[in-house]
């Protein structure tokens, strides 16, 4: 092998790319040529020293120089950085939100009909002409009764809630109702009204 | 290490500080060490490392994914290097006084271990006959040598950070050896 050849082999071996085969051949001539030998040698003790360079640091307040020359952040990454440092009210804000979403969505998503809820549907009367629900005289309604779109009118008892959503509550003299009467006719009054339910669910023991 | 710089860019993308700082404390040796040696001055590279950062914090939101993030911030930081080379020429001496630090050259703030007065010269004047030869180096070549051995780049990575393919690489990293082994005058 001449030694221009080796010279690329050596350049191989350095880079850590050389095949068996091409590394005996390398090998070989090396043993046989002084002349190249040195020069794989000084190729290594070159690459050791650059390697060997001492390691520099930045001065210690690089990183504050650096941030300091920053853009100003906008005032959406400010919020959003305050949000991240108060976990608490972001929970809360987003709480809210929600709640007076659904809130307000289920008040608007209503429709005209007249909707009754009660545990003793087949006792009520339904008076369609006048969009009443009857409570009759003789009857006893066990649990709330609600009514959306229309009036209720109470004869007989009721053992829990009467609430009429959009319509009047209506007592006859004979009427027994356990708990209240309510009738509700505006957004807030509605929103009020789910507040208090969510209040009543969590503190089962309101008076 | 690549997973938690993806998510500390992630943060800083959408305008989290702390994660940037973050980012500048993990890279800052880095990149400052290859500027030192790209100019071989400690001013010029100081500023060539702050440069580097402030391009990095203005391109946030163009940063391509599929891109490590040590690529492309070693590719910005070569490119000051070289475009800052065009333009001047390195002036300044290690042996310089630190100013306000008398009889302190900018070599003890640059030596970290303890070694005897000797060792010391010794490793000093090596310092500076390595610094030179990578100075008369052409910068193609010299950030090449640089990437390679000072900051410990794959053949593969460097090839990605400066966009060449690897064969080029090759080509100029034996090139490179060729002229330290010319420049450094072993006997």
């Amino acid at each position: 092998m001449e030694c221009r050849q080796a010279n690329v082999l050596i350049h191989e071996y350095l880079d850590g790319d050389l095949d068996e085969l091409s590394n005996q051949h390398l090998q070989i001539h090396l043993q046989g040529c002084e002349a190249c030998r040195r020069k794989l040698h000084e190729f290594q003790l070159a690459v050791v020293y650059v390697q060997s360079t001492s390691h520099v640091h930045v001065s210690a307040d690089f990183t504050a120089r650096v941030l300091a020359q920053l853009p100003t952040p906008t005032k959406a990454s400010q919020f959003s950085k305050w949000l991240r440092h108060h976990p608490f009210l972001a929970a809360a804000a987003v709480f809210l939100v929600l709640m007076t979403g659904s809130l307000t969505a289920s008040w608007f998503e209503t429709d005209d009909t007249l909707q009754v809820s009660s545990s003793n549907l087949d006792k009520l009367k339904i008076d369609k002409e006048r969009n009443v629900v009857i409570v009759p005289s003789d009857v006893t309604i066990e649990g709330d009764l609600v009514v959306r779109n229309g009036s209720v009118e109470v004869q007989g008892q009721v053992q829990g809630n009467v609430v009429a959503i959009e319509g009047k509550v209506f007592k006859a003299s004979t009427a027994q109702i356990a708990g209240e009467a309510e009738s509700i006719e505006a957004i807030f009054d509605w929103i009020w009204y789910e507040m208090k339910n969510i209040g009543n669910d969590l503190l089962p023991v309101t008076p | 290490m690549e997973f938690v710089e993806k998510r500390l860019m992630e943060r800083a993308k959408r305008g989290d500080r702390d994660a940037f700082a973050e980012l500048i404390e993990i890279y800052k040796d880095k990149i400052f060490q290859l500027a030192y040696r790209m100019v071989g001055n400690r001013q010029e590279a100081e500023d060539i490392a702050q440069e580097t950062f402030l391009r990095v914090y203005a391109n946030l939101q163009t940063y391509d994914e599929s891109y490590k993030f040590s690529t492309w911030i070693y590719r910005i930081a070569t490119n000051l290097c070289i475009d800052r080379g065009r333009k001047k020429r390195p002036d300044f001496s290690l042996d310089e006084q630190v100013e306000g630090t008398e009889g302190l050259d900018w070599y003890s703030r640059l030596s970290s271990s303890d070694k005897t007065p000797e060792e010391k010269v010794v490793t000093q004047e090596l310092q500076e006959t390595v610094q030179q030869a990578l100075d008369q180096l052409a910068p193609k070549y010299r950030s090449i040598m640089i990437l390679r051995y000072i900051e410990d780049l794959s053949l593969q990575e460097i090839s990605d950070v400066l966009k060449l393919p690897v064969s080029t690489i090759k080509t100029r990293i034996h090139r490179g050896r060729e002229a330290l082994r010319g420049r450094l005058q072993f006997r």
